[in-house]
């Protein structure tokens, strides 16, 4: 068959082009670009989506909705975003749920916003932290009132900026204005590199009776009854980036992710044969000035806490804690590289004790220190060969030996009561992480001091 | 090496910035019509099926895999083909537009011969084929399909697959004689 004519016809017609149907574009960019975060994300939960539309009215509308709705919806939201990340032993998971259906349920509504910021956000774990908890700290409070209450506080740029965002949220008409925001946020938050404090942490806690029998059996039960202003429970939930000084070492020439510069024996006897990818990689970069970069990322922190008031001055707190820690290798030059990307993940026992310096009002005063024992549950490297920009090997291990952490805490806390059991706190303090020699090269061991900055809600179980 | 301008655009586009999605959108969305066009008569349609093209792209980016120059618009026009198909395929009287056997065979074995046609012709000349004519054809020629892999795709016989194809062609043959007499026509 003779198919000369229909080469012909094809290359006659390859770059041929018709008129683009009229408003295709600003069709494709209201779908896209303004719907993206109110709907429609793929893989979304369909439930969080109706919620989005109520919710905003609602935020607009009421800002004085009760208190206990919101705390719980933060719950949920907490809670959401707990299972989307996967992060937590099963159990784990399945017992915060079962504390909380009743939050869940009664507002998805404000479970839906940090979610979608974090989808829309995408990979970046530390930037959806902070606008989830930014969001977090404008709901629980009259917006405005939030908003001045951030600025006013010292060192705490960042969240005035996540703030800012997702204050406008809601009213940005271009939805895609937000989702440059949310992408730029990367940036700043990289930025707090150098900035000393900055760092959050929310507590939330949950009034379910049943919680309190569930978790602390019947002892505990007869007592907080009796003597519910002497001694009472608190049960939070704490969420945040403990520090965010995130830390970055620079070393020339290569190095692993490990902090060890390679030395060049090294680095020629691990490529023997031919075809390894480390050896094409020095080839490739032999004219080149190398270095390597190590960046620890902020970690980012959940928790569930337990405080109970030992009479009027005293208090002593446990939990339980999970803390991720990523660290990201680049060595090499910016086309040929070895790219090493660091999770681990710790399951941490916090004791808190604290102490009540002041109390005037609604206003409490007080010390707080103690101990933090973390275990990392599991961790892994994945190693990526990057030869003029394309993958050419990659390989993922776990992380041994996993040994405990340590760790001591101190702060000073200040609470503000803002309605009969329901209390905010702010909690500058510093922490301090033991150098264990074996322990992978996390920010705990880069910086073992560190400043950080804890805020929360608080709320008297009786 | 440098980055092309594709893949430096890829990037942006893997970040959904709107800007760069306009771009994209710029540079491929007329060529884009074209590809649609040929499968879909009704402008309604191709507004459609573009719309929904992009949108997947947008959602799909993460997958594309770049190869060198070229490989994007490829990409694209493979999304678009798709989509396009899907839309047909939904309307539903495909089939049995496609599956009709008792048509007279064309009885020549003519070649289309393009070479004088302008190419808004030769796209109108496609586009007022059947439609069952009309994807065959488009996917035999412009996507390179075999029948073998056209029957897979529509649901079809491979054999019927070839004599929709033959007789596209034959269509197209007589369409071209058609346009030439009028054309002789105008001039006389």
């Amino acid at each position: 068959m003779n198919n000369e004519w229909l080469n012909n016809l094809r290359s006659r017609m390859d770059d041929h082009e018709e008129e683009v149907p009229e408003g295709l574009w600003d069709d494709i960019k209201g779908e896209l670009f303004s719907e993206e975060e109110n709907n429609s994300i793929p893989g979304f939960i369909p439930q969080v989506h109706e919620g989005g539309a109520g919710k905003k009215e609602r935020t607009i509308g009421k800002g004085q909705k009760s208190l206990f709705y919101r705390i719980g919806g933060i719950a949920a939201a907490i809670t959401l975003l707990f299972l989307l990340m996967k992060i937590l032993p099963q159990n784990d998971t399945e017992k915060i749920l079962s504390h909380k259906p009743e939050g869940v349920k009664k507002d998805d509504k404000n479970s839906l916003q940090p979610i979608e910021t974090e989808q829309v956000s995408g990979s970046e774990v530390q930037s959806q932290a902070d606008a989830f908890l930014a969001e977090n700290i404008v709901k629980t409070e009259d917006p405005k009132e939030g908003l001045t209450q951030s600025y006013s506080a010292p060192g705490k740029k960042n969240e005035i900026g996540n703030i800012q965002d997702i204050i406008k949220l809601p009213t940005a008409s271009e939805a895609f204005q937000q989702e440059s925001k949310i992408a730029q946020k990367v940036s700043p938050v990289d930025d707090t590199v150098k900035e000393p404090v900055i760092e959050n942490n929310v507590d939330e806690v949950l009034f379910e009776q049943e919680k309190i029998k569930e978790v602390y059996a019947e002892n505990t039960k007869s007592s907080t009854r009796k003597s519910r202003d002497k001694k009472s429970w608190m049960l939070g939930l704490l969420t945040g980036n403990i520090a965010s000084n995130s830390a970055e070492q620079q070393f020339p020439g290569y190095a692993s992710i490990t902090g060890k510069v390679m030395n060049v024996e090294q680095v020629w006897t691990t490529s023997v044969y031919h075809d390894d990818p480390l050896m094409a990689i020095l080839l490739a970069n032999q004219s080149q000035p190398v270095e390597a970069r190590i960046r620890h990322k902020v970690p980012v922190t959940f928790g569930l806490s337990v405080y109970y008031n030992l009479g009027k001055r005293w208090g002593i707190g446990t939990g339980l804690n999970y803390t991720k820690l990523s660290t990201e290798l680049h060595s090499g030059s910016d086309n040929n590289y070895i790219k090493g990307d660091q999770t681990v993940h710790y399951l941490g026992i916090p004791v808190q004790v604290n102490y009540n310096v002041i109390q005037k009002g609604r206003f409490t005063g007080y010390i707080t220190g103690g101990a933090l024992v973390e275990k990392p549950i599991s961790g892994n490297i994945t190693t990526t060969y990057v030869v003029d920009d394309q993958i050419k090997e990659s390989s993922k291990e776990r992380l041994e030996p996993k040994p405990l952490q340590f760790s001591v805490n101190t702060a000073v806390g200040f609470q503000l009561k803002l309605i009969d059991k329901v209390g905010i706190y702010a909690e500058p303090g510093i922490g301090y992480h033991f150098k264990e020699e074996n322990a992978p090269n996390t920010i705990y061991k880069e910086k073992p001091l560190h400043f950080n900055m804890k805020f929360g809600i608080r709320v008297l179980l009786d | 090496m440098e980055e092309s301008k594709e893949q430096i655009l890829v990037k942006h586009l893997l970040k959904k910035e709107e800007a760069a999605w306009k771009e994209l959108f710029g540079a491929y969305s007329r060529n884009l019509t074209y590809v649609c066009s040929r499968y879909l008569a009704e402008k309604e349609d191709v507004h459609d099926v573009l719309q929904n093209s992009f949108i997947k792209m947008f959602r799909s980016i993460e997958s594309f895999e770049y190869r060198g120059n070229g490989s994007l618009k490829a990409w694209m026009t493979r999304i678009t083909v798709n989509e396009s198909l899907k839309h047909i395929k939904q309307k539903g009287d495909f089939k049995s537009a496609i599956e009709v056997d008792d048509l007279p065979d064309m009885p020549n074995e003519e070649e289309p011969d393009f070479e004088e046609i302008p190419r808004d012709d030769i796209m109108m000349m496609i586009r007022s084929l059947p439609e069952g004519y009309r994807t065959v054809f488009n996917l035999f020629v412009f996507e390179k399909k075999s029948h073998k892999e056209i029957a897979g795709v529509l649901g079809i016989a491979e054999n019927s697959s070839a004599s929709q194809f033959h007789r596209a062609k034959g269509l197209l043959v007589q369409k071209i004689k058609e346009f030439k007499m009028s054309k002789k026509a105008q001039y006389e």
